[in-house]
């Protein structure tokens, strides 16, 4: 049939010369001149009358279906025009925009992760001074009148007889003198030495410290405690050993070490081709610790632990000086965004 | 603490390999950290003698030698002052590395060809003495590789041990622990000593004056000693410790301290200046010359050992000048003493010395170890020296020191620990290191004197977990501790400022919170300042009392770098010295800190950042935690510049600062560019945060926007005609926006054009225009009258 024919033809041209339109105007002019009153497709239309019922039916819904895809092809290319241009002018290779987002100090970042994992296991956040007493730093912790720590050649002291807290460990005993057992919390902070600023070494370091007191609290839930820990925040293959040292406020005591993850034990540069970092230290509560806060040793039991937040941004990020933690270089601060 | 790893074998009788040794030691709390071979540096290096010794022409110091190595003769240049024909020396031949990985190789010296070295102490690493050549004995094989003829295939092992632990301050120390791990009984060496005739109590006396300082002192009597060299393999115990050998007799005493821990000392007899010693505290200003020569103005905190007139030793820390054993010493008092730890830390502080013996005393030495030790050593003095032993210890003890007797519940043990030890295991740890152990539950322990860091059963018990071993207490994931976790406000509230402080560009810095008093004198003048009294450095001498100071040095690094544009934001501490109350004061607060510009991007241009950066940042923590509107009042504030200072109210209560930083204290850290700082109160600030805001219902009404152009005088703040407009319009006004602001050629000067954008809707119907136009006229009304405001075209 000529006019099937006619509609065919009408909506190939118009669909090429919708798809090459280059402006809104010039779709404008295209709706116009096929789907307008004075357009191809009424046109056509305008000739139904003439054919016999069958054929009238066959041509009206070819034209119809052109009138919809000329349509659906127009919105389109409408969208396309209006939300600016050709896919062709845009270059993927130019960087994205907008707000730059800036970096959580790496140290906090590293405490964070840390408080967080014990948070799961349970652990309570609990917080202390800075400038603390010598009973809370020192002796409610069980440190005899002469230990070396409280020599002015390693702790800080301030005007007014307070000193800097050497540990963060004053804060379990400040908890443990004001609550009841059961109490599990951690005690991250700042922490200060009277040491002379090197790579290694600085005046101020930031600890998380954590403690838990209980009935019947044993050192085989300590290691588990630490063990769950480690696993959690080094990765599931870690390994542990715990080695006897000797803390005034714990006994036993014993230092931690983990299975260096970056060479898994077999001994590189920076597990000093040990297999081991030495990451933590840990303890039974002493008696003594808990008696100075008026808690009944013989009863309860706890245990306690404590980590440097620099030692385990140091290995994890393998940095090599300590005092660009202190430096807040940007150049440094954005390295971890 | 350095000791032979044979020398451990030799005191045990065990045979362990020196890397399980050392593992084994480490993990019952004996931790060794270094492990050197001994002969590490002697591959190559042979026992030569030499046969001819030459002047070599135009040098003074140097030799022609001529060593004979039994198969071959080399002919050598050294430089040692001491070498000479017919000795026996260690040769380095080609390709030796010595220590210091200098390797031996063919060399010309003074056009004369030398084919190897004579090696000093120091070059063999054996101990740190390049004085001259090492001499061997007479009678070493000519030949002979010069490890095996040392006899020192040995290694140095180090420990680190910890400060509760004097008892393992020796080779017998450590040897226990090892013989309590591999279950075997310690072999003591012999102490038996045959003493001659003549009674030493009748030769010299003893008096204690401070018997609180010093608790026991024991002495003998040698004489007829002959000064001389020790024996190799005394001298090789002494270097593998890191003790230098100096003569049989003072080598004696330094031996049997390194072998029992029990510092001696060694009197010259005849130039000890009577024959009583008196134990007393030195007066005030006594003057007293240690054997290093160095003289010390005593102060009664000084212990010292006197002949009854002056003073001949610093009790347990160095003898006199005076009373040195020299190379005429012929008749020797030996002095075995205990003194009080806290006295002798005292005394080695003031004189400024520490000394193996000061650490083993100031650790706690064995009051009851005494004999052994005066009695081993009388021993290798009759052996070593040739020495005559006078017949009896003079031993003033006056106030027994008790062996400690200590309970141990089995059950306790087990119930600390976690574990299922049988209370016979927990015998059999505690008799392996020497204590006595009588009845089953509880267990009855005599803790020896050597013990004195074993107080309590808990110290028991740990004695009892370190042999055995932490490998044997299973992680346990027992249910213990309480049921819940809270989650307080606080813990919160950082982690949510950093969010959203990140979020707006800021870089969070952190610093450690010391600063330099002269910066905080000039920054902050009328705050008070908690200084330090102990102070790890000049710029580090009081806790900073404002976060400008730390901010200051942050941003001169930065900017000094070249790291020009920067939005940092600090959650920290000031501190402050005591209220007049007494009420210590730490304040936690958030500073912001703006300087530099925007970006620059293909995009956008940069523009530099200001007082506005700062405001919509603290103004995105307003709309996060739904803080009460913040005041930004015009108040002089010291630090910052008098036309861009201003306090920040919250509820008319200052709370903070904002401002541009003063130009010269940001010069005075060498920062030319503008600096914009804010400091906030935390506390305040987290009383007024609610995150649970009331839910606003939807419009459902259209809103009418209208715009409105202003031209007003420049000083009419923006926020007033804002309230001014909301005054007027009153609830129809549901928002009211600033959306242009500008000054300049098309206004006249003095005045500035403002463009406002106002939202005009009812929450219950649709507004009619005639109802917006009236309201808007109202509110044009208003401003011409208020602000004499004139109207742009619409």
């Amino acid at each position: 049939m000529p006019l099937l024919d006619e509609i065919a033809q009408l909506e190939r041209e118009a669909l090429e010369r919708i798809g090459q339109a280059d402006s809104l105007d010039l779709l404008n002019d295209l709706r116009v001149r096929y789907l307008g009153k004075k357009g191809g497709l009424t046109a056509v239309l305008k000739g139904l009358g003439q054919l016999a019922p069958e054929e009238r039916k066959v041509v009206g819904a070819a034209a119809n279906t052109a009138r919809e895809a000329i349509e659906r092809h127009l919105a389109d290319g409408m969208a396309r025009l209006e939300t600016g241009g050709l896919r062709a002018s845009l270059d993927p290779t130019l960087p994205g925009t907008g707000q730059y987002v800036g970096a959580v100090h790496i140290l906090n970042q590293v405490m964070n992760d840390i408080c967080r994992t014990f948070y799961g296991m349970g652990f309570e956040i609990a917080y202390g001074p800075d400038v603390e007493t010598d009973y809370y730093n020192f002796e409610a912790l069980n440190f005899p009148p002469d230990h070396p720590a409280r020599d002015m050649q390693d702790t800080l002291f301030v005007e007014g007889g307070r000193l800097l807290r050497t540990h963060t460990t004053p804060v379990q005993a400040r908890v443990l003198e004001v609550r009841k057992p059961p109490i599990k919390c951690i005690t991250p902070g700042r922490t200060f030495r009277n040491e002379a600023i090197s790579t290694r070494a600085h005046v101020a370091f930031h600890q998380v410290d954590g403690f838990l007191v209980d009935e019947g609290v044993t050192m085989a839930d300590l290691k588990g405690a630490l063990v769950a820990f480690c696993k959690a925040f080094f990765g599931p293959e870690v390994k542990l050993i715990f080695r006897p040292s000797y803390f005034p406020f714990t006994e036993p005591s014993a230092e931690v070490d983990i299975s260096c993850f970056l060479c898994g034990g077999k001994g590189c540069q920076l597990c000093k081709f040990s297999g081991w970092l030495e990451i933590l230290g840990c303890g039974m509560i002493d008696p003594n610790v808990l008696d100075k806060a008026g808690i009944d040793s013989e009863k309860y039991t706890g245990y306690a632990f404590g980590m440097g937040v620099e030692r385990q941004a140091l290995l994890k990020y393998r940095i090599n000086d300590i005092r660009l933690f202190f430096n807040n270089d940007i150049r440094f601060l954005r390295q971890f965004r | 603490m350095k000791v032979s790893y044979k020398w451990l074998l030799e005191l045990t009788g065990l045979d362990w390999p020196v890397e399980d040794l050392t593992r084994r030691l480490t993990l019952c709390g004996t931790a060794c950290e270094d492990t050197t071979p001994i002969a590490r540096y002697m591959d190559k290096v042979v026992v030569g003698q030499v046969t001819a010794v030459k002047p070599v022409e135009g040098a003074d110091k140097l030799r022609l030698a001529t060593v004979n190595l039994g198969d071959a003769t080399l002919d050598l240049i050294c430089g040692a002052p001491n070498v000479a024909a017919g000795q026996k020396v260690a040769v380095a031949t080609i390709g030796a590395t010595l220590a210091g990985d200098m390797v031996i190789k063919k060399a010309k010296i003074r056009g004369i060809e030398s084919c190897g070295m004579i090696c000093s102490e120091r070059e063999l690493g054996l101990s740190d003495d390049h004085s001259g050549i090492l001499v061997l004995e007479p009678d070493a094989p000519v030949g002979m590789a010069l490890a095996r003829y040392l006899d020192i295939e040995d290694y140095r092992l180090t420990f680190e041990l910890t400060p509760n632990r004097p008892d393992s301050m020796s080779a017998l120390g450590i040897a226990r622990d090892m013989a309590a791990l591999g279950q075997v009984k310690l072999r003591r060496p012999e102490s038996s000593v045959k003493e001659s005739a003549g009674k030493a109590s009748y030769q010299i006396s003893v008096r204690l004056e401070d018997p609180v300082g010093c608790p026991r002192y024991a002495a003998r009597v040698i004489r007829n000693v002959k000064i001389g060299r020790s024996p190799w393999w005394l001298r090789k115990r002494l270097m593998i410790s890191g003790v230098r050998p100096i003569n049989n007799v003072v080598d004696v005493t330094n031996y049997v301290m390194l072998e029992c821990g029990h510092p001696l000392h060694a009197f010259d007899l005849d130039r000890f200046g009577s024959n009583e010693v008196v134990v007393r505290r030195a007066k005030a200003g006594e003057k007293f010359t240690t054997l290093d020569g160095r003289e010390h103005e005593c102060t009664p905190d000084v212990l010292l050992i006197t002949n009854g007139k002056s003073g001949v030793a610093a009790a347990g820390v160095m003898g006199g000048q005076n009373s040195e054993v020299e190379p005429t010493t012929t008749n020797i008092l030996l002095e075995a003493a205990y003194f009080n730890p806290s006295v002798i830390r005292k005394s080695r502080r003031l004189l400024d010395t520490v000394s193996e013996s000061s650490q083993r005393f100031e650790k706690g030495a064995d009051p009851n170890g005494i004999e052994y030790a005066i009695n081993r050593a009388a021993r290798l003095f009759a052996e070593l020296c040739g020495g005559e032993v006078v017949e009896g210890i003079v031993d003033a003890y006056p106030n027994r020191i008790d062996p400690k007797k200590i309970s141990l519940r089995p059950a306790r043990c087990n119930a600390l620990l976690g574990t299922q030890l049988p209370a016979e295991r927990m015998r059999e740890i505690l008799t392996g290191l020497e204590f006595k152990v009588v009845g089953n539950d509880p267990l009855s322990v005599t803790v020896p004197a050597f013990r004195p860091d074993i107080e309590r059963e808990i110290d028991l018990i740990e004695e009892v977990v370190r042999i055995e071993g932490f490998a044997q207490v299973e992680d346990s994931v027992s249910n213990v501790g309480p049921l819940f976790t809270p989650l307080r406000f606080e813990d919160r509230f950082k982690d949510e400022v950093r969010h959203i402080l990140t979020g707006a560009g800021f870089d969070e810095i952190l610093h450690h919170g010391l600063a330099d008093s002269r910066l905080a004198s000039a920054v902050v003048p009328d705050l008070p300042q908690l200084k330090l009294v102990s102070t790890a450095s000049a710029e580090l001498n009081i806790m900073r009392n404002s976060m400008v100071l730390s901010a200051m040095t942050i941003i001169g690094h930065n900017v000094s770098h070249r790291n020009l544009d920067l939005r940092l934001f600090e959650l920290g501490k000031v501190y402050f010295p005591p209220d007049p109350t007494g009420r210590w004061i730490e304040d936690e607060r958030i500073m912001l800190a703006v300087t530099g510009s925007t970006p620059h991007t293909w995009r956008e241009t940069p523009r530099p950042f200001d007082f506005y950066d700062l405001k919509g940042a603290i103004h995105r923590l307003v709309d996060h935690f739904h803080w009460p509107t913040l005041e930004f009042a015009p108040e002089a504030v010291a630090f910052l510049e008098p036309q861009a200072s201003f306090v920040v109210k919250l509820n008319g209560r200052p709370i903070g600062t904002v401002g541009q930083l003063a130009a010269r204290l940001a010069k005075s850290v060498d920062v030319k560019q503008p600096v914009w700082v804010a400091e906030l109160a935390a506390e305040p600030l987290m009383a007024v945060s609610s995150r649970v805001s009331t839910y606003e219902p939807l419009p459902i009404y259209p809103a009418a926007p209208r715009d409105l152009s202003l031209v007003v005088d420049e000083q009419v703040p923006a926020g007033a005609i804002v309230a001014s407009i909301k005054t007027v319009a009153g609830e129809m006004a549901e928002a009211v926006d600033i959306f242009d602001l500008y000054t300049g050629k098309q206004i006249e000067a003095g005045k500035k054009s403002i463009a406002v954008a106002i939202a005009y809707r009812s929450r219950e119907r649709s507004l009619s225009s005639e109802e917006v136009e009236a309201v808007q006229q109202k509110v044009i009304d208003e401003l011409k009258n208020t602000f004499k405001a004139v109207v742009r075209d619409k």
